[in-house]
């Protein structure tokens, strides 16, 4: 018998346990957004958790119906609003496969460069809320202090902090500045050791070792079973990572490791999202050393007014396609110049594994847009963790598995 | 790679809060140091060029309008469908003329898309951030309030006019040959495909032109 089992089976033995019904959220500032949980209640154990989600919906899937491929990119940023750039890669790199286009060099370096900034500046804001939530106040000013310099990074490449719309579908937007480059050298050279700071705070810290330590216990196979990505994951010793396991853009290129966790717990997904914080430094100096010349969109890559009807032509705002690419949109060119088919590509966001699956019919816009959002899993996985547990240790659960409600309801 | 963890708290660090005073001690030491708070109403962020901000029509010096043709495409490209153009079409030239052209700012998500698709960058997110208004109808830009945002813009902002550029109407680093129009006009010397920043690694390879060989790991 586990220990949540123990402590179910000890409460509804008790003769004067009263169970309750609790509504926790959608308005409370720790379910990150407007989560609802219906708890179950004896005392302070969690009996039952069902979380009730959907206050956020904003159907992205339909709307993407009713626009082109290229309208419906700014749509992703609006996903999962802490990391936009990683989304809008992933979107891209989905379009990309169905058009059957690849992005120059250049671009997918700079795509995987963004993409780890963004995975910077996601994972700060998930230590900050995460550490605001447990206590610890000091470490939520400190990670916002540095997201404030990517975000501004984020300003000077494209105009936007939180809603880049950066990569384009076969390529990038435009190139990087000296200046920006400069400022993330910078940026890199310093921020280990502001994340010694943050572990200064708390990773030996007697009170956060209490809260973290044990509790939400997910092992390795239920892990799997529930469906769980990303960090949440690997915390419970799964070596799974797309990044490692099927590469996409430039990471087969640059050298980096997947941190692994031991015990499955709250503490070990925080140790492997700090360790994450490590390697994303290392693959952006990895990518700013390789970072080769070349053009920064594919030559046969969509213009941004995509036609709904298929076109004659190649593509509207061509300028001579590869004579590979030319053989073969001619086989389709009596037909249609978009793919017919559906194709599904998956990508590692700092949340997990983020997968755009499109049903085409070889108009402009798709068929069917599903989109696998990590959060929306880990949600339900809330309520198999947290069950057993203590009120207080939801929120530290909610916070270690890092979901986003934008991306969960989309 | 299996996560680290660190050593095991001792009884001396036990009975002296060691890791607590440690972090007391940064907590301190960052207090002292300066503040990176921004007071923002005196001290003003600064905008890098290429900012999505409030929407203008750019006001061409030579006829004093705006520039559009009404080749709808900013329309058509629209992701909120948020811009509203009516013309008139001369039947024997076959020359459009823009009767209205509107903007609605509460529906748009400032995705860049309509001054990227412009052939004649007449339309433009301004680097104008305040805003604010307590009417609806205040954020209804029709073609006159979208020329009097340009001159706003240019007023506060001090650029010149006749040599403003936008990144979003010329990508930096985007070979011409995929630009919409040919009224692009010249973009600095930094935007240039020539002189894009290439990686450290990469300056040998640059020098000769071949192409870097960076698979293979």
């Amino acid at each position: 018998m586990s220990r949540n089992e123990e402590r179910i089976a000890d409460v509804s033995g008790d003769a004067l346990s009263e169970v309750f019904e609790v509504q926790m959220g959608p308005q409370h500032p720790a379910t990150h957004g407007v989560l609802k949980l219906n708890l179950v209640l004896d005392g302070e154990t969690v009996l039952s958790c069902k979380p009730d989600v959907g206050y956020l919906h904003r159907g992205i899937e339909k709307l993407s119906e009713n626009l082109t491929y290229s309208q419906s990119m700014p749509l992703t940023d609006r996903l999962d609003y802490m990391s936009a750039i990683a989304n809008n890669t992933g979107y891209c790199l989905a379009v990309e496969t169905l058009l059957g286009i690849e992005a120059p060099l250049r671009a997918k370096y700079l795509r995987t460069m963004i993409c780890e900034m963004s995975r910077i500046a996601s994972h700060l804001l998930w230590i900050a809320t995460h550490a605001l939530d447990i206590g610890a106040m000091t470490v939520f000013l400190y990670a916002f202090r540095e997201r404030e310099l990517i975000l501004e990074m984020f300003e000077e490449l494209c105009g936007a902090r939180l809603t880049p719309s950066y990569p384009r579908i076969g390529g990038v937007r435009q190139d990087v500045t000296r200046e920006f480059m400069d400022r993330l050298e910078k940026f890199i050279a310093e921020f280990p050791s502001r994340l010694e700071e943050y572990e200064t705070l708390i990773d030996t810290n007697r009170i956060w070792l209490k809260r973290t330590k044990g509790i939400g216990i997910i092992p390795a196979e239920q892990a799997i079973g529930l469906g769980l990505t990303g960090a949440s994951l690997r915390g419970s010793g799964v070596d799974y990572d797309i990044r490692k396991h099927r590469p996409y853009d430039a990471y087969p290129y640059v050298d980096f490791e997947v941190p692994i966790g031991i015990s499955g717990d709250v503490y070990d997904r925080y140790r492997c999202r700090m360790e994450e914080f490590r390697q994303s430094v290392r693959i952006i100096r990895q990518c700013m050393e390789q970072l080769p010349p070349g053009p920064i969109i594919a030559d046969d890559a969509p213009d941004l007014v995509m036609e709904l009807k298929p076109p004659r032509k190649v593509m509207a705002g061509s300028t001579g396609p590869s004579p590979l690419k030319t053989a073969l949109i001619r086989l389709v060119e009596d037909r249609q110049a978009y793919m017919e088919g559906d194709v599904y590509v998956s990508t590692e966001v700092p949340k997990g594994e983020l997968g755009f699956y499109f049903v085409s019919d070889g108009r402009g816009m798709p068929y069917r847009m599903h989109i696998r959002s990590p959060s929306y899993i880990h949600i339900g996985a809330l309520g198999v963790i947290c069950e057993g547990e203590l009120v207080a240790d939801i929120i530290a659960n909610i916070g270690s598995l890092d979901v986003v409600l934008g991306e969960c309801d989309r | 790679m299996i996560i680290q963890y660190k050593k095991k708290r001792g009884w001396l660090g036990t009975v002296f809060l060691v890791e607590i005073l440690k972090g007391m001690g940064l907590t301190l030491r960052r207090m002292l140091s300066r503040s990176v708070t921004r007071q923002y109403p005196e001290e003003r962020p600064e905008i890098r060029i290429g900012f999505r901000g409030q929407h203008a029509l750019a006001r061409d010096p030579v006829t004093g309008g705006s520039r559009c043709v009404a080749c709808m495409r900013c329309a058509v490209v629209c992701p909120s469908r948020c811009i509203h153009i009516e013309y008139k079409k001369d039947e024997q030239t076959g020359v459009r003329e823009v009767q209205s052209y509107a903007i609605e700012a509460l529906r748009c998500i400032y995705c860049g898309y309509c001054e990227e698709v412009c052939p004649v960058n007449a339309v433009i997110l301004t680097e104008v951030y305040e805003y604010a208004a307590y009417k609806r109808d205040a954020f209804y830009f029709d073609e006159e309030q979208l020329l009097k945002n340009w001159d706003r813009f240019i007023e506060e902002s001090r650029y010149d006019p006749t040599k403003y550029v936008n990144p979003f109407w010329r990508p930096r680093g985007i070979d011409e040959r995929t630009l919409a129009g040919p009224r692009r006009r010249s973009v600095p010397d930094d935007w240039k495909m020539e002189n894009q920043w290439v990686g450290t690694g990469m300056t040998k390879s640059r020098k000769t032109g071949a192409r870097c060989d960076v698979g293979g790991h």
